[in-house]
């Protein structure tokens, strides 16, 4: 029945013909342009790369932060992207460096000041206090586990409060309330042996309750 | 003498459009275009397509003088547009109209999506429409909200990121799909050129032929409740087609007039 409705009956031959050159024009036609507009997920979903260089950046000072308080510390981070690639410009001028600013929140696990804290407030530091210091520390990014809107530190509430949608965390950063699935993310971060905070543009989510580096995520940081 | 003038005039007018209707087909074809038989009851309803047609243009004319100004870059993104509202000539007015017709577009077509689903214009064998307009509706929806990220203020800058995260949430695909949008895995120069690019043209060059589909198949079907309710007008209209096929233009009475005297109305 089929074959009768053919104006043009096609052979075999020709079908698979018409089937492979059709195949071969539309991945010509089609993989370039989906590839092209891709390529910035390509780069950081496959191979992992990041618009920020991974170098660290001082945020502050151990002995800066109060027991029972969030401190929350500007940090300019170098941003890559399009023109801004940091790659010499073609007329030897060099191309503008890009920078973008996130917010962290600085506070002590739990609020307590840890017991080092109260016996100096200067350095150095010897590495067996740093290494308990680190252990403390929370360094977290102000960025709203749930959809990225910048979250505030509440001295009254003694949470970290969500504007958008109502998140709420304790001073761990631990999910408390509201929409997120889970805690805000940790800046992966690191004492020097003045006392001076240094952080990372990467970042790791911790489960409730638990110390150290968690799970290695990307929260897509604006 | 008065009326002589103004006969000569009507007369030079109406060989005009013949001889453009011969040579072109305008004439028949506005009239193809702009006659379509809508139901009696409720008929004001029935403009709700063509009001959103309207703004649709609108924001199509509009947006092409927009960009006679606006920069996609994230130091003069703002600054352009302040520009356009404080210094241009007509500016205010200009991304006004975008602006607020845009607003009011999302509304007509809540409206006109409401009328088609209560008139039941959905059913066979329009089915294909309703799904058409559903593709629209998507694409006018993410119209808007990437113009509200160009301005790259604060609200449209957070929106933007809020609606990236919501679509880090798809299953399996999440990191791909937020990437692709923010142009990286932070929002910044990439992302607004990306804006861009979508707002710009990925999406109108989705939009103009799709709207065409919709228009088409409206046609093809006709208004829903328009065949029972018009059948004596459109048996009357067929019958006069057919005429006008063999013997050229008849006239109300369906007596046959003067061969292409085609300024009898449709």
């Amino acid at each position: 029945m089929p074959e009768e409705l053919q104006k043009d009956p096609l052979t075999r031959r020709q079908f698979l013909w018409m089937g492979t050159l059709g195949t071969f024009t539309g991945v010509v036609l089609t993989v370039p342009s989906a590839v092209f507009v891709l390529d910035p997920a390509i780069k950081d979903v496959l191979l992992e790369r990041s618009d920020v260089p991974a170098e660290w950046k001082e945020v502050g000072s151990v002995f800066e932060i109060p027991a029972s308080e969030a401190v929350e510390h500007l940090v300019e981070f170098t941003q890559k992207q399009t023109y801004d690639a940091g790659e010499p410009a073609v007329n030897g001028t060099g191309a503008k460096v890009e920078t973008m600013t996130n917010a962290v929140l600085l506070s002590w696990r739990d609020g307590k000041l840890p017991s080092v804290l109260s016996t100096r407030d200067e350095g150095p530091l010897p590495k067996t206090q740093i290494k308990e210091l680190e252990r403390d520390l929370n360094a977290l990014s102000n960025h709203c586990a749930h959809l990225g809107c910048p979250v505030r530190w509440s001295s009254e509430t003694q949470d970290i409060l969500c504007p958008c949608h109502g998140g709420i965390y304790d001073i761990n950063g631990d999910h408390t309330g509201g929409p997120p699935a889970h805690g805000l993310w940790h800046y992966v971060s690191r004492i020097r042996e003045d006392g001076t905070i240094l952080v990372k543009h990467e970042f790791y989510v911790q489960q409730k309750g638990q110390i150290g580096p968690g799970v290695k995520t990307k929260p897509y940081v604006v | 003498m008065i009326a002589r003038t103004t006969a000569r005039i009507r007369g030079w007018g109406r060989d005009l459009m013949d001889w453009m209707e011969e040579r072109t087909g305008i004439v028949s074809l506005t009239e193809k275009l702009l006659y379509e038989p809508t139901p009696a009851r409720g008929r004001w309803l029935y403009t709700l397509g063509s009001a959103t047609l309207f703004l649709i243009t609108l924001q199509f004319l509009t947006g092409i003088l927009l960009l006679f100004y606006y920069v996609p870059t994230t130091d003069n993104a703002w600054d352009s547009i302040h520009y356009i509202m404080t210094q241009a000539y007509f500016g205010r007015l200009i991304r006004g109209m975008h602006f607020w017709s845009a607003n009011l577009l999302l509304f007509v077509i809540g409206l006109h999506m409401v009328r088609t689903f209560l008139s039941g214009s959905y059913k066979a064998p329009r089915e294909m429409n309703w799904v058409v307009g559903v593709f629209l509706i998507l694409i006018v929806t993410i119209m808007a909200f990437s113009g509200y990220a160009l301005r790259w203020d604060q609200e449209g800058f957070w929106a933007w990121e809020v609606g990236a995260m919501i679509s880090s949430y798809t299953p399996l695909i999440g990191s791909w799909v937020i990437t692709t949008l923010l142009g990286g895995d932070t929002a910044g120069p990439a992302t607004l050129s990306r804006v861009f690019a979508l707002h710009v043209w990925l999406l109108p060059a989705v939009l103009a032929p799709l709207i065409g589909v919709h228009l088409y198949l409206l046609r093809k079907h006709g208004e829903f409740g328009a065949t029972f309710e018009y059948s004596e007008r459109l048996a009357a209209l067929r019958k006069r087609r057919q005429m006008e096929e063999t013997f050229g233009s008849v006239e109300e009475d369906g007596q046959v007039a003067d061969a292409g005297d085609h300024s009898q109305e449709g």
